[in-house]
């Protein structure tokens, strides 16, 4: 464990020399979260529409810029250029686990969501955007949206070491807009034709949209927040053992 | 295993492959290479380009997966136990592998935290390499700005954090100007001084003949020439039959079927 605390220091050492690639992270999903509201809050007024608890649209869409902020993957971007560099095989010569190779970017990605997440949500408040669930509220759904980074992260870093190209890399981040978009992203679940409910229910983001949009909208309302840990617990397990048997057998 | 050095279970060889081979794919890139490098020695692995040198070491420093035979470092079998290889070799492959955003002070606290060092020892461990390899001046400096000749020492020095019995490297000078490959040269032989082993693949035989003690010569995947560079020398004066002294180059050229007409357009092709 110790081998990945310090390759987690050493990565969010890096993020710190490269805010110029952490900064669009920030801007793209506030620029979303703002031409979606305007674009849609005239339709869903917040006195006459239910789903949205007395809040304005804007409060709606935050889940979704908060999903976007933590699926960048700047991590795999950084690990493509550690390869070409030669680095991540001097990182692949140490006695380590290779769990830890992986780990490292990871708790570093983990925690610039973490960051990145309370700036947003601090951002909103002041436009009328509160959280129903209070402060336990406020820290699950930064929780949640840095476990989504997490897992998002090491779905990129996958490719990044099986393709071992940055190009590479970065197209497959853009397989998050079609997760995004097959989710109940602009209405609930209930208000959706039959077939985008039907690819909505099986899109694992929905249940992570919805627990996040629970926390902003409802007081703690569990049932609709364990699914959204339980997409990350699952989804979690599974990128951090596909990275290891790649790594493993990175030849 | 034999025994030798008078320590009881010391192993005879630094180095040893057996029927090395790696396929990738359908290309045989190695064919069953037999290597023994002793204890202490500086070794030199010759040949031209993609004969074969870098996949051997990738393969002798668990980097890459062996398709058939077996390779020990330290009597350790790297398939084996492939940590246990690692804990006693160093290595610094063709491009220095080094982390551009860090400074090089970072750099090797963190490789020998990676060995297992405490904070405080991986500081000090720090100190001295970069005492050693003369960085102490850039030492709090981003190694994005090192020069060429920086970066080949910094990548030395992390490769000797855990103080290995065996040290890799792959052409350590290439693309090194003059007088930083004469540097690297000094700290290779004040390495190996220290006892410690150097397995050196280089496509400089000025270089081979300076700082070996034995050589092996690979074409197309396998070993055509092992021996010390006098003896190799020798060995072709007698197959020439002439009073002329060969050099290493002839021995490089007549290893390898290769003749100093066809090298030169081979150069010829590559440069039009």
């Amino acid at each position: 464990m110790s081998a990945a605390v310090a390759l987690g220091q050493r990565s969010l050492r890096e993020y710190m020399r490269s805010l110029d690639a952490i900064v669009p992270t920030l801007f793209i999903p506030i620029f979303f979260l703002v031409v979606n509201t305007g674009q849609a809050a005239k339709i869903f007024p917040s006195g006459s529409t239910p789903f949205l608890h007395g809040q304005g649209y804007g409060a709606f869409q935050l889940p979704t810029t908060l999903l976007l902020a933590s699926s960048f993957g700047a991590a795999a971007l950084f690990l493509v250029e550690e390869i070409e560099g030669g680095y991540f095989d001097k990182l692949r010569a140490t006695p380590i686990p290779r769990a830890a190779i992986v780990l490292g970017r990871l708790i570093a990605e983990g925690a610039k969501c973490v960051a990145i997440a309370a700036v947003i949500i601090l951002l909103a408040l002041p436009f009328g955007i509160t959280i129903a669930s209070g402060a336990i509220g406020f820290v699950l759904l930064i929780l949640l949206t840095a476990g989504w980074g997490v897992v998002y992260s090491g779905f990129m870093q996958l490719i990044a070491l099986k393709t071992r190209s940055a190009a590479a890399t970065q197209s497959g981040g853009l397989v998050f807009f079609p997760l995004l978009f097959l989710t109940p992203n602009f209405v609930p679940r209930d208000m959706l034709t039959r077939p985008m409910e039907v690819a909505a229910t099986i899109n694992p983001v929905t249940y992570l949209m919805e627990a996040l949009r629970s926390l902003i909208l409802e007081d703690l309302h569990w049932a609709k927040i364990w699914p959204g840990f339980a997409v990350i617990a699952g989804l979690g397990v599974l990128m951090l053992w596909l990275n290891v048997r790649v790594i493993a057998r990175y030849d | 295993m034999i025994e030798a050095n008078g320590r009881p279970g010391a192993p005879t060889a630094a180095v040893e492959a057996r029927g090395l081979v790696k396929h990738y794919n359908d290309v045989e890139a190695v064919r069953g290479v037999d290597l023994h490098v002793a204890p202490g020695e500086v070794f030199g692995f010759l040949g031209p380009n993609g004969a074969g040198k870098s996949t051997t070491v990738r393969m002798l420093t668990t980097l890459l997966t062996i398709t058939a035979g077996e390779a020990r470092v330290c009597g350790i079998d790297v398939t084996a136990d492939p940590d246990g290889a690692r804990r006693r070799i160093g290595v610094a492959l063709q491009e220095a592998g080094l982390d551009p955003r860090q400074t090089g002070r970072e750099l090797l606290v963190l490789q020998a935290r990676l060995f297992g060092m405490s904070a405080a020892d991986a500081a000090d461990r720090a100190e001295r390499l970069l005492a050693l390899v003369e960085l102490e001046g850039a030492a709090d400096r981003r190694i994005k700005g090192y020069s060429g000749g920086m970066k080949r020492r910094l990548d030395l020095a992390s490769a000797l954090v855990h103080e290995p019995e065996v040290l890799f490297l792959d052409e350590p000078t290439t693309g090194l100007d003059p007088a930083s490959r004469l540097t690297v040269w000094e700290e290779v032989r004040r390495i190996n001084g220290r006892g410690t082993t150097v397995f050196l693949t280089t496509q400089y035989l000025e270089e081979a003949d300076q700082l070996c003690n034995r050589l092996a010569i690979i074409d197309d995947g396998l070993i055509v020439r092992q021996g010390t560079p006098a003896s190799l020398k020798a060995d072709l004066r007698q197959r020439w039959g002439e009073d002329r002294e060969p050099t290493l180059d002839d021995v490089f050229l007549d290893a390898t079927g290769r003749s100093r007409e066809r090298i030169a357009g081979e150069v010829q092709e590559v440069s039009a």
